[in-house]
């Protein structure tokens, strides 16, 4: 174990799983097939699951592997399952068209990112290898939300809404040595019980809206 | 497992008379859930059963804890290592928690009977759970998180509770003001309580009171006056009343016997403990403006409130505004509590409070006996229109008697309780005279006045109420079949009524608890009244004693009736038609109305009430042969009109325009959200 | 028992009297010679005797208002110095918890005139909580002048501390407690207590109902009460003389009684009675003036 620690202190491979993590928002966020979508949320979800074995070595937590475990079982393996379930049941396939271009969002997520950077002191968190933890993450939050803005369909809103809770999963750790399993287990049944009704009620708008479009729902407002 | 993992889960020991609240609550808990999971409807009313069980059990913990004044319970709700909810209940709050347990438990066994009338029972037993649950944990509040968590909870399941009759849309009306008031006022609660946080850094109610203890006047200024219109929002207070005469008699009469009876008493709750706790304390250094501003506003609501409970012909709704009158009566001691200790006379200043916290009590006790009585007369005569009922006593005679019980109390006629607390307010008020000012002296007396004029007028109010309900000849065919409600309801309101006698004959009881709070100059309110004994105050000023009024009059009774047994022969009854100037055809039209019974004082105070009548006659053949005359007459509701309108209509202006920022397109959300989030970011960086 | 504990039976015993010397000064101002002075015991005693006729509509609260007003009424007689003013049985209340306890009889008599389901009883309470409504806070404003100027509501404390009248204040206050007293005894100009006009009468149109023993009780409680507002009356404004021996406050008690009856007197003869709608101006007149006395003693002092 002490050897694995250097290595991890040595190659940085803290700060290297969670730029891994970054990349594969940015690839979200420029990507217009929902399918590439779903593939990038799967490798940022193992990414995320490394990075806490890689925490539970380096800190010795050992509640973490618990934690890294339960994270692919369920990010990586049963959320995607549902959703290419969810995907093929309302056959959308691609987001047809953004608002913004794909140049343009890669410019906006890099000067997003720079913001973050800028502003980000470095977090609270005390080994060297992980100080740019709390700013990648930060960044994938805000990437995130900024893909949700971006995009009409609901689908790819809620991909972008699962990418933001691994972001936040992410600065937990930067910020707390590792939550409690008990909340990290609250709050990844949370994000299964939220995925799946956001799956009934993605169904449901199409049913009522025969498209998953979101421009569709202002005919909501009074 | 290490310690962190309990998070969730009370963090602290429970010490203190606690374990007992705890074991109350378990039962309320198990209550709610058989609600919901019970199989059979017909078994639903054991759930109430628990209630009152859990209540029942709470109203013992809290004034063991009142008597034995032993260590206050705590308990913590651990969120995250930085948030918690912290649950402590000092003296204060057990005698709110015990003043809900009181009327919770009759409530809740009225319930039991009277649930097979509502129309959703398993919403309305678990809400009605819920409510109560919330209302305990809004008392037992020890810092500012945790009450508001527990205020919120509070008002959105009233709320719930007054809408539950889905099909009415006037109850519906009723809720959405309500819900609107209620809110405006929990944000001015919200911003008194941000203001002392930022001052002090504390959230804890104790932390505030030590961190306050030496800011500016200025400061604690507007924190009182924040808090003061908030918690007033929910007491009811004279022009913010406005929700509770629709609110109140919208919810099932046994929601609203605790709407009226505990939950505007949290607005109290909520006055004395930011004015007499965070804000004062002892030692602390008072405004005499804040006492002037809080019995000004008691002398108006007290007045205004009875004048408008004098007009209504809804039952209901007439109970409702008594509310806002009795309200007015509690803080008129209040008031003069907070005049009194910003002079330091600490122990008038006991007296004055030791009165509003008698008849907070009181009020409680008799307002919730008089709703069910409402509930019941409803329950039996199918209307809350009094000029659809009469004779109702001859056919509800237990209802009745409990009812009139409940009206001599709220009357403040000896010898019952209401008596106890308003001969206190007197007391405290004409002593007000030895305030150092002119002015503090002319307004606590002209607050007596108010004191004296609400009196009248509440017997006014409550002679029509209960004269024509109960006595006379039925006015409608569903008032002569009038039934007496069933046993649990009737036991209900014989408890209440019990205690109304209990609390009016010896207030020594009440008042010895009330020595344990912690308020300065309160000591000696209750060290010079042991049970029984009179009742006297401020060195010997004056006393009474409540005890005797009754013995003498039952010895009285007594006498008269030895001698009528020794002296005379028995003479002879005979029954027959009332009086009718020998025209032989009395019928129940003829009686005196509710509304010919106030029409006088509809005349001498036209200046406020504006009657409108309309009269309106139709013809077969004009102007000849009239076929029909129909007479409508109301009272303008001048608040609405020139207060509440322009103000709904200019805020309905205001929000077309803000109107805009609403797209109705997810993305423009998201933005907003965004935007918020990086401007959070820059304001820490 | 010494005599302050039985000082109130002067009241109960004596008051059909009061009644009976009013009347006879009445008939004296108005030329008549009027029945004897002891003509209302003679009524009392005829009314024991009889049966009773009661309404088939009226419930059991009919029954009990007649003791409860005789009762409520005794108690508060218990409460006020009448001769000597040491405190009263037992001390067992003030001139608040006496107004209340008179005002616990109102509130049933009230009741017992909506009883019997008739329109005269209803139009008699629906009067009287009127003018309830605009006498009882003034009596109380004025009892909060002498009150306040005594240094206690004890009614005991006050007359020790008096004389007749001590302050420009107290002059306001009487008057207003005068025209309270007249609303409350239900004598002219607010209502006509000799008559059964069904149209005009208050006090007579609730108790119209009642015959036989309740009417005998319900009158003679309204002769205590008449006496003892003018007891309150002396003990607030005119207490000199009271401290003295026995037989001397008999006398002074006695004297200050024949004068304000022969101003009631003088009052219910010299006038006429006013329709019930101009009542307010007559009352809230005097509701201003005890609300002025009050104010102007604590501005001023005494």
């Amino acid at each position: 174990m002490p050897l694995i620690k250097r290595w991890i202190e040595i190659f940085g491979a803290i700060d290297f799983i969670s730029v891994g993590m970054l990349l594969s928002v940015v690839a979200m966020s420029s990507s217009k097939r929902i399918e590439s979508c779903l593939k990038a949320y799967v490798i940022n979800s193992w990414l995320l699951a490394l990075l806490m074995a890689a925490f539970a070595v380096y800190l010795s937590i050992p509640h973490l592997y618990i934690a890294a475990f339960f994270t692919i079982a369920g990010k990586c393996v049963l959320i995607p399952y549902f959703l290419r379930k969810v995907i093929g049941e309302l056959k959308v396939t691609r987001e047809v068209e953004p608002y913004l271009s794909t140049p343009v969002s890669l410019i906006i997520s890099f000067a997003l990112v720079v913001l973050v950077y800028s502003f980000i002191a470095g977090g609270i968190f005390v080994a060297g290898a992980a100080r740019n933890v709390l700013k990648i993450s930060v960044s994938i939050i805000l990437i995130s939300l900024f893909t949700m803005m971006n995009r009409k369909k609901a689908v790819t809103q809620v991909m972008g809404l699962l990418f933001m809770e691994n972001g936040l999963f992410l600065a937990g750790f930067s910020l707390t040595y590792g939550m409690p399993t008990i909340i990290e287990l609250g709050v990844l049944f949370d994000m299964m019980m939220g995925v799946m009704i956001l799956g009934v009620f993605l169904t449901q708008i199409k049913k009522s809206f025969v498209s998953v479009d979101l421009d569709k729902l202002t005919s909501l407002k009074g | 497992m290490c310690e962190s993992d309990f998070y969730f889960f009370i963090h602290k020991e429970v010490f203190g008379t606690g374990i007992l609240l705890l074991i109350s609550l378990a039962f309320f808990i198990s209550g709610a859930v058989f609600f919901t999971v019970a199989p059979k409807k017909a078994s639903l009313h054991y759930c109430y059963v628990l209630y009152a069980a859990g209540a029942g059990l709470s109203a013992f913990s809290f004034a063991e804890a009142l008597y034995g004044g032993g260590a206050p319970m705590a308990f913590t709700l651990q969120i995250s290592p930085a948030l918690s909810m912290g649950f402590r209940s000092g003296p204060l709050q057990d005698f709110f928690g015990l003043l809900l347990s009181v009327a919770a438990f009759a409530a809740s066994v009225y319930s039991a009977g009277y649930m097979k009338n509502t129309p959703a029972p398993r919403f309305q037993g678990l809400f009605y759970g819920l409510f109560i649950l919330s209302m305990g944990a809004v008392f037992i509040s020890g810092d500012a998180l945790s009450f508001l968590i527990s205020w919120e909870a509070m008002s959105l399941v009233s709320y719930f509770l007054v809408v539950s009759d889905t099909e009415n849309e006037t109850s519906q009306n009723a809720g959405l003001t309500y819900a609107t008031m209620t809110h405006i006022g929990t944000s001015f609660i919200i911003g008194a309580f941000m203001l002392a946080f930022s001052a002090t850094g504390s959230l804890e109610f104790t932390g505030m009171a030590a961190g306050l203890a030496g800011k500016s006047m200025a400061l604690k200024s507007a924190i009182f006056i924040l808090a003061f219109i908030g918690f007033g929002m929910k007491a009811g207070i004279f022009p913010l009343h406005i929700w509770l005469p629709k609110a109140h008699p919208a919810a099932p009469s046994n929601v609203s016997a605790l709407m009226s009876g505990v939950m505007i008493k949290a607005g109290i709750y909520g006055i004395m403990l930011m004015c007499l706790g965070v804000l004062g304390g002892p030692g602390a250094h008072y405004s005499t403006w804040w006492g002037v501003v809080i019995l000004a506003t008691g002398a108006v609501s007290s007045v205004m409130g009875v004048l408008y409970a004098l007009m209504e012909q809804d039952l209901k709704r007439l109970l409702a505004y008594s509310s806002v009158e009795n309200i007015g009566i509690i803080l008129l001691g209040t008031g003069a509590a907070v005049v009194f200790y910003s002079f330091g006379q600490t122990a008038l200043a006991g007296l004055a409070l030791a009165a509003a916290l008698y008849h907070t009590m009181n009020h409680a006790i008799f307002k919730s006996l008089l709703f069910l009585g409402s509930g019941s007369v409803m329950h039996g005569a199918h209307s809350k229109n009094l000029e659809e009922m009469g004779g109702l006593l001859k056919r509800m005679p237990y209802t009745g008697l409990f009812f009139l019980m409940g009206s001599v109390a709220i009357c403040a006629l000896p010898p019952f309780n209401g008596f106890v607390s308003e001969w206190l307010t007197f007391q405290a008020l004409i002593l007000g005279s030895s305030t150092p000012p002119a002015y503090t002296r002319v307004i606590t007396l002209l607050g007596g006045a108010a004191l004296a004029l609400t009196g009248a007028l509440a017997a006014a109010a409550f002679v029509k109420a209960f004269g024509v309900a109960f006595l006379g000849l039925p006015r409608s065919g569903k008032a002569r079949q009038a039934k007496e409600a069933g046993f649990p309801m009737t036991a209900a309101m014989g408890f209440l009524a019990a205690l109304c006698l209990l609390l009016g004959v010896a207030p020594g009881f009440l008042l010895r608890l009330i020595s344990a709070l912690p308020f300065e100059g309160l000591k000696e309110m209750g060290t010079a009244a042991p049970i029984h004994s009179p009742v006297i105050i401020a060195g010997g000023f004056t006393g009474f004693w409540p005890a005797a009024i009754l013995v003498s009059m039952l010895l009285g009774l007594a006498i008269i009736l030895a001698l009528a047994g020794t002296l005379g022969r028995k003479r002879k009854i005979t029954y027959a038609d009332s009086w009718d100037c020998g025209i032989k055809a009395l019928t129940p039209r003829m009686q005196y109305t509710a509304t010919a019974f106030t029409k006088p004082l509809r005349v001498i105070f036209k200046t406020l009430y504006m009657p409108r009548k309309e009269v309106r006659i139709s013809f077969k053949l004009k102007p000849l042969f009239v076929s029909g005359i129909t007479y409508h007459s109301d009272i303008t509701p001048f608040l609405e009109n020139y207060l509440y309108r322009p103000f709904t209509a200019f805020v309905g202006k205001a929000a077309m325009k803000i109107r805009h920022l609403q797209s109705g397109k997810l993305p423009l959300y998201l933005g907003y959200i965004m935007l918020t989030l990086i401007g959070l970011l820059l304001a820490w960086a | 028992m010494g005599m302050s504990n039985l000082q109130f039976l002067i009241i109960i015993l004596l008051s059909p009297l009061l009644q009976g010397i009013i009347r006879k000064m009445k008939a004296y101002a108005q030329g008549r010679i009027g029945p004897g002075v002891l003509q209302p015991y003679w009524d009392l005693a005829r009314l024991f005797r009889k049966d009773m006729v009661i309404s088939e509509a009226a419930s059991w609260i009919f029954h009990a208002t007649p003791f409860i007003v005789f009762l409520s009424t005794m108690a508060a007689s218990l409460m006020v110095p009448v001769t000597t003013p040491d405190a009263p049985v037992l001390a067992i209340g003030d001139i608040v918890a006496l107004l209340y306890t008179l005002a616990l009889g109102r509130f049933f008599l009230v009741l017992a005139g909506l009883d019997a389901g008739t329109a005269f009883g209803g139009e008699g309470s629906s009067r009287e909580a009127t003018v309830a409504i605009l006498v009882e806070p003034m009596m109380m404003l004025a009892i909060f002048t002498a009150a306040v100027a005594g240094g206690s509501t004890k009614l005991s404390v006050i007359s020790k501390s008096m004389h007749i009248l001590d302050s420009p204040a107290h002059v306001l206050a009487f008057a207003a407690f005068f025209v309270a007293l007249i609303a409350d005894t239900g004598r002219i100009p607010v209502d006509n207590p000799d008559t059964h006009l069904e149209l005009t009468m208050i006090h007579e149109g609730m108790v119209l109902e009642y015959s036989g023993r309740y009417l005998a009780l319900l009158e003679w409680a309204h002769y205590m009460k008449q006496m003892l507002l003018f007891t309150i009356a002396i003990d607030l404004f005119f207490p000199y003389g009271i401290a003295g021996g026995a037989l001397q406050s008999a006398l002074f008690y006695a004297a200050k009684v024949l004068v304000l009856a022969a101003a009631v007197a003088a009052t219910e003869s010299s006038r006429a009675k006013l329709r019930f709608f101009q009542l307010p101006s007559l009352l809230g007149g005097a509701f201003v003036l005890s609300l002025l006395s009050l104010i102007t003693f604590v501005m001023l002092g005494r």
